[in-house]
């Protein structure tokens, strides 16, 4: 209620209830600023209750002048009162003070400073003023007594009211008789707040709580620690992947099922915990059955430890029977009726594929639901789509229908959405108007809205599915099972009765699948196997998972990890394999970083692991802004996405450390998420401990500001930030904030949007993510590898490019010869096991398809023909792509551009060769042509030294780390595993090789040639004599391909060839330059010759000359004399034209 | 950084009419850290678990003069005027009480005992 205003308003100086005798003889203002301090002085100093200058202070003005206004009023009948005094027996009310003072309800009293301290500044208050401010502030201090019990009592309450409450005793009981206890119960039970709880409150102490998210790991850990009113204390923590809260006090603990398996990895007893709890164990997550498995067998060895294993109601004997039938205690959900109402769609006269979802059976609800229920009744909506392009398809006209009717917010909910733009569905809908939220399965069961009363569920879920053939993820869309149904419809009656829309039939329902499909038999399992294997639970084809995985996902993970060289021949760990084992990354990304420390490329090679494992900074709706778009091209690098992104995250930093400057707004400017900005800060901080705990990377110390002024500047400013966090973290409990109805097109808002912070509290207007970022980065390092990466040379940027592509290989695609003639948006390319795939929207290579060209060459013939088919180029190029994600097309994801035969010839698995090396084969797919035979044997037989030596040098690295982890910090100041010396040379030399010029062309096989590949098993068994070619190793016939294998990946002489010649045919007069030999040999015979030549100079790498810029069509640095014995003439030929004339003849 | 010395709780306080339960740290009519302020009834106190002042305290109950009971502070169990009396206790001796108290407890006009919002445990 507004209190009236009484009297001029503004004067309260005149207190009315007892007009003293020596009144203020001037206007008394208890709004004057100086008059404050002076009591705020005297009351509210460093050790008081309430503190000068603080929040509380504030508020205690605030109070002060209402109660100046209510007491104002209440006065006058005052007077009039007066006590009637029977006698009582009891002496407790005896002496109760006669006469009614409000003041004798209040429990407590505040000294007067005059009390504390005579000479105190209290001593030059008016004695009346002062006596007025210490009733005041004894009813403020009485306020917030009484509020906040007014909060625990009510916390108590709700906690009493959840369903579980009646079962909190019959679980422990349970807990006590048997190890593992299945609690089933539906949403909103109360399971996940409050079993730990119970659990806490008998005593236990080491507990911990898995959650399948980060997120739920925060929000239980908050929710748990209020509701156990130690929310400020230390009882209740979570560790996730970046943060931790957890301390020695810590007697329960949150934390994601990764890092609890990570710990079992460590020390398989769990020794730390006695109960542990695993959550939602019935949405079978990856890792959550592995630990069930894992759980299950470790067991017998800790009877001592209990488990909870916390599911929803769905498929519960499952759990039971895998833990010996343990007791289930079923919670009864607490839902109000739900109407169900079908509403198949009719078929609809399919649409060109129905490309886009149909709204308007959405649309129709809408209308429905307006036409039926009056809008006081209040109640939101919750639309279920299956994935952001339909949420898009149907937003847009839904947004126009509440724009015209004025009785709708419409709001999308998935989780590519930015933080704030999630939080808004939380927010609450003005009076007559209701939310429509169009969610992805998100709002299934990990976001839970309150005031649903109508749910639409369209049937279907897109989900990632794995081909693993393929190796290919797909989105695809798919039915849901009648679990999740159901789920859905539960969300319509947590508040009240509710209605559930369902736009299928009966009939369908009945069809549906009864539970949805465990994600192990839906994804890539590299991962869970790399996991098996250094946890050592035994062969992943054997292991007793709740349900096993398809066994070709199984094959195909070992497989490709023993491509990735993770697992031996025997599927073993290898010493990089139990390192990336560790390393919470994709494989591919592990690899990137242990090949870029090895190369001094850390700093850069860590960012762009970073980005490549946290969702795209980019958000969609920049990809329609011109000027996002434009404002984020000066970032873009046409290398690749990796170095666009290398380029955001530098940039931004930069940004960060420039004093006054609004990262904030900068990454807005350009259609950045900064939220993924700051993911990937955390992470990479993570992966360089992780480099520095493994020793692949010297813990530099940070630099420390030398003199202890800085250093003292430098403490000041953490403290300042540490004060702004906790003041943030004061006026947490984000208020809910009023939708706008939309008023015509600009969407829906929350006036936080407009009012900035005059709607927020002051402290609010603060960037808490940017001081949490300053606190816990080291901003000036991070500066300084931002800059130095800035200012990579061009020879830094090609082994970065080097490594990225070893790391990423075999994921590459070729260009369609015919790219140079399509346009733009058409651009197609192809990888070994799928054709016709596409640029990602979001690539850079889509704004220039050109740099992809190969741009030559007006040397060979310029026939006309504009493709690059069979086209003699040097700058031939693949793309390297991080994943291939299949929605409506397949689409390739961060790209990087790599020159192609250098990059196959250092790092494909299989390569084959004909006669005389000018035709080689990769990984039996793509075919490279060599405009000269010399230089094809120069550059293969470089390739092979460089490759041996790449991976000594990383056998060392890794065998080094392996060893300094056994021996641990016996000997901190170890020389550096291999010598710097050595990986300069190996840098050098890697350069020259990536940068030498030959003329060849590129192809991908078609099926039929892939087939007839290879010559087959051959009865000659004469290897070659070719000593040093291919350095010591002695070639032995290959049993299936024919030929001669050289090395475990190199085939010579293999491939089936249209004129079918023998190497011997190529013999031509040849005089050593070095030792003067002059005989007739073959090209092959030729390098093999210089390479063991006694005079030869040593030491220059033979490939190094190659670099020399060296024109591949100059003709006379190849022909020779040549003699055809066909047509009886002699001909000055390179080895390309003896095979162009031989053919003439055949 | 911040160190954690949460002070240990001395036991749990239960409101022996509402079944309330609360870890109190504290009892008595000084609270810790907080010397201007002193209580008038020997309290059951906690740390307020809604602030992160660390030197904010929250009254949770004490014993009713007449009866003797532990009862919490919350307005359906309790009421202080100069002492704590459990709401039995008034309701047994409401002419006791000045008028304002008894049109207080009129409008309230909720029955003195919240019968088992807290069944078990
Ligand atoms: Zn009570
Ligand atoms: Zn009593």
């Amino acid at each position: 209620m507004p209190p009236p205003r009484t009297r001029e308003g503004r004067g309260p100086w005149d207190r009315p209830r007892a007009p003293s005798p020596e009144a203020a003889p001037e206007k008394w203002n208890w709004n004057c600023p100086e008059t404050r301090r002076l009591f705020e002085d005297a009351f509210f100093g460093d050790e008081d209750y309430i503190r000068q200058g603080s929040e509380e202070c504030q508020k205690f003005w605030t109070f002060f002048e209402r109660l100046q206004r209510f007491q104002n009023l209440k006065t006058t009948r005052k007077e009039e009162k007066d006590a009637r005094q029977p006698k009582h027996s009891h002496p407790a009310l005896a002496d109760l003070p006669r006469a009614y003072d409000p003041r004798y309800r209040i429990n407590l009293s505040v000294l007067g400073p005059d009390a504390r301290d005579s000479r105190g500044p209290g001593r030059r208050l008016p004695p009346e003023r002062a006596s007025e401010f210490r009733q005041a502030l004894l009813h403020y201090l009485d306020f917030c007594q009484k509020q906040a019990f007014g909060r625990l009592a009510k916390l108590q309450r709700e906690r009493a009211a959840l369903p579980i409450a009646q079962y909190g005793h019959h679980i422990l009981q349970m807990l006590k008789e048997h190890q593992v206890v299945v609690v089933a119960g539906d949403t909103g039970c109360g399971k996940s707040t409050q079993v730990p709880q119970y659990l806490l409150a008998a005593g236990c102490s080491h507990v911990a709580c898995t959650q399948p998210r980060r997120i739920a790991c925060i929000s239980l850990a908050k929710r748990v620690g209020f509701e156990s009113l130690s929310q400020y204390g230390s009882q209740v923590g979570y560790q996730i992947r970046f943060e931790s809260t957890r301390s020695a006090a810590t007697k329960i603990v949150f934390l994601t099922v990764g890092l609890l398996l990570r710990q079992m990895q460590r020390e398989p007893s769990l020794p730390q915990y006695q109960v542990l709890i695993v959550d939602e164990v019935h949405e079978r997550h990856l890792h959550n059955d592995f630990l069930l498995g894992v759980l299950q067998r470790q067991l017998p060895q800790r009877p001592d430890l209990k488990v909870v294993l916390m599911s929803a109601t769905i498929n519960i004997s499952l759990f039971s029977s895998y833990f010996g039938n343990a007791p289930v205690v079923q919670v009864p959900g607490r839902l109000f009726p739900i109407t169900v109402v079908y509403q198949p769609q009719e078929a609809e006269p399919t649409t060109s594929k129905s490309e886009k979802l149909d709204p308007r059976p959405f649309l129709r609800v809408l209308e429905a639901i307006d036409n039926k229920y009056p809008p006081e009744e209040r109640g939101d909506l919750l639309v279920f789509l299956s994935g952001m392009a339909e949420i898009s398809a149907v937003l847009e006209p839904a947004q126009a229908y509440a724009s015209h009717t004025q009785r709708w917010v419409v709001l999308p909910l998935h989780s590519a959405l930015s933080v704030a733009d999630q939080d808004k569905v939380f927010d609450v809908a003005p009076p007559g108007v209701r939310k429509c939220i169009l969610s992805t399965n998100i709002a299934e069961t990990s976001v839970t809205i309150d005031g649903i009363r109508f749910v639409v569920d369209s049937g279907k879920v897109k989900e990632m599915s794995y081909d693993p053939q393929a190796k290919l993820q797909r989105l695809q869309e798919f039915w849901i099972s009648q679990a999740s149904a159901e789920q859905r419809k539960g969300r319509a009656g947590r508040t009240g009765p509710g209605v559930c829309f369902r736009l299928y039939a009966e009939s369908d329902y009945d069809a549906f699948a009864p539970y949805p499909v465990p994600e192990i038999r839906r994804v890539a399992l590299d991962a869970l196997v790399l996991q098996m294997k250094s946890m050592s639970v035994g062969d992943p084809r054997t292991f007793p998972f709740i349900e096993p995985p398809p066994p070709t996902s199984l094959e195909t993970a070992i497989l490709y990890l023993r491509d990735q060289g993770a697992l031996d021949s025997s599927e073993a760990l290898t010493p990089i394999g139990s390192l990336l084992a560790q390393l919470p990354v994709d494989v591919v990304i592990g690899k990137m970083l242990i090949l870029g420390s090895m190369f001094h490329l850390a700093e850069p090679v860590l960012t762009i692991a970073a980005a490549l494992s946290v969702q795209t900074p980019f958000t969609r709706s920049a990809q329609s802004n011109p000027e996002c778009a434009a404002t984020r091209r000066p970032l873009e690098s046409d290398q690749g996405d990796p170095f666009t992104l290398l380029n955001v995250f530098n940039t931004w930093v930069q940004v960060k450390s420039e004093r006054g400057r609004n990262s904030r707004k900068w990454c807005r400017h350009r259609g950045i998420e900064e939220h993924r900005l700051y993911e990937m800060a955390n992470l990479r901080r993570q992966f360089k401990e992780l480099l520095e705990d493994h020793g692949l990377l010297a813990g530099a110390q940070a630099p420390q500001p030398g003199d202890s002024y800085s250093r003292l500047q430098r403490r000041r400013e953490r403290q300042a930030l540490y004060e702004l966090k906790r003041r943030h973290e004061e006026g947490v409990g984000r208020k809910r904030k009023v939708l706008r109805v939309q008023d015509d097109q600009d969407g829906w808002s929350s006036d936080e949007d407009r009012g900035g912070s005059a709607s927020r509290g002051a402290g609010d207007s603060v960037d808490i993510q940017d001081v949490k970022f300053k606190l816990r980065h080291n901003l000036e390092q991070l500066h300084a590898a931002a800059s130095s990466a800035q200012a990579l040379t061009r020879d830094q940027m090609a082994l970065l490019k080097l490594v990225l592509g070893r790391g990423l290989y075999p994921q590459l695609a070729v260009p369609d010869p015919f790219n140079s003639s399509r346009k733009d948006s058409d651009q197609i390319f192809h990888t070994q096991t799928k054709q016709g795939v596409v640029l990602h929207p979001t690539c850079v290579f889509t704004n220039s398809p050109e740099v992809l060209h190969a741009q030559e060459q007006a040397a060979r013939g310029s026939d006309g023909s504009r493709d690059d088919r069979d086209k003699m180029s040097s700058k031939h190029q693949l793309v390297t792509f991080v994943s291939l994600l299949e929605t409506n097309k397949p689409y390739l994801v961060n790209c990087v551009r790599i020159p192609a035969l250098q990059s196959l010839l250092l790092f494909s698995r299989s390569l084959d060769t004909n006669g005389d090396c000018s035709r080689l084969v990769a990984d039996g797919w793509l075919e490279l042509q060599l405009a000269d035979t010399e230089s094809a044997v120069r550059l293969l037989a470089a390739s092979l030294r460089l490759r041996a030596h790449w991976e000594s040098a990383l056998d060392r690295q890794l065998a080094h780390q392996a060893r300094r982890r056994l021996e641990d910090e016996e000997e901190e100041e170890e020389e550096a595993p291999v010598n710097h010396k050595e990986v300069a040379a190996l840098s050098r030399e890697l350069l020259q090789f990536m940068t030498s010029k030959v003329s060849y062309s590129l192809r991908r096989l078609t099926g039929l040639e892939a087939q007839n590949l290879y010559v087959g098993p051959q009865t000659i068994t004469a290897a070659p004599s070719l000593p040093g070619l291919f350095g010591n190793s002695t070639p032995s016939p290959h049993p299936t391909k024919g030929g001669y294998a050289v090395t475990d990946f190199l085939t010579y002489n293999c491939l089936t060839s249209d004129a079918d010649l023998y190497s011997d045919c190529l013999r031509t007069f040849w005089t050593c330059p070095h030792c003067g030999l002059h005989m007739p040999l073959t090209p092959l015979e030729r390098i093999a010759h210089e390479n063991t030549c006694p005079e030869a100079p040593q030491g220059g790498p033979p490939g190094a000359e190659e670099a020399a810029p060296e024109p591949p069509q100059k003709a006379s640095a190849l022909q020779k004399p040549y003699h055809c014995e066909a047509c009886q003439k002699d001909f000055l030929f390179t080895p390309t034209e003896i095979l162009r004339h031989r053919r003439q003849h055949v | 950084m911040a160190c954690e010395t949460e002070r240990t709780p001395l036991g749990v306080f239960k409101c022996q009419l509402c079944a309330l339960t609360a870890p109190y740290s504290y009892q008595g009519r000084q609270p810790p850290d907080s010397q201007s302020v002193v209580l008038l009834e020997e309290s059951y106190v906690m740390r307020d678990p809604f602030t992160p002042d660390k030197g904010r305290f929250l009254v949770v109950g004490s014993r009713c003069s007449m009866c003797g009971r532990l009862v919490c502070v919350g307005p359906e169990c309790s009421l202080f005027y100069s002492k704590r009396f459990c709401l039995p206790c008034v309701q047994d001796n409401v002419d006791a009480f000045p008028q304002e108290i008894q049109q207080d407890l009129e409008k309230r006009k909720v029955p003195f005992t919240r019968p088992a919002s807290q069944r078990s445990s």
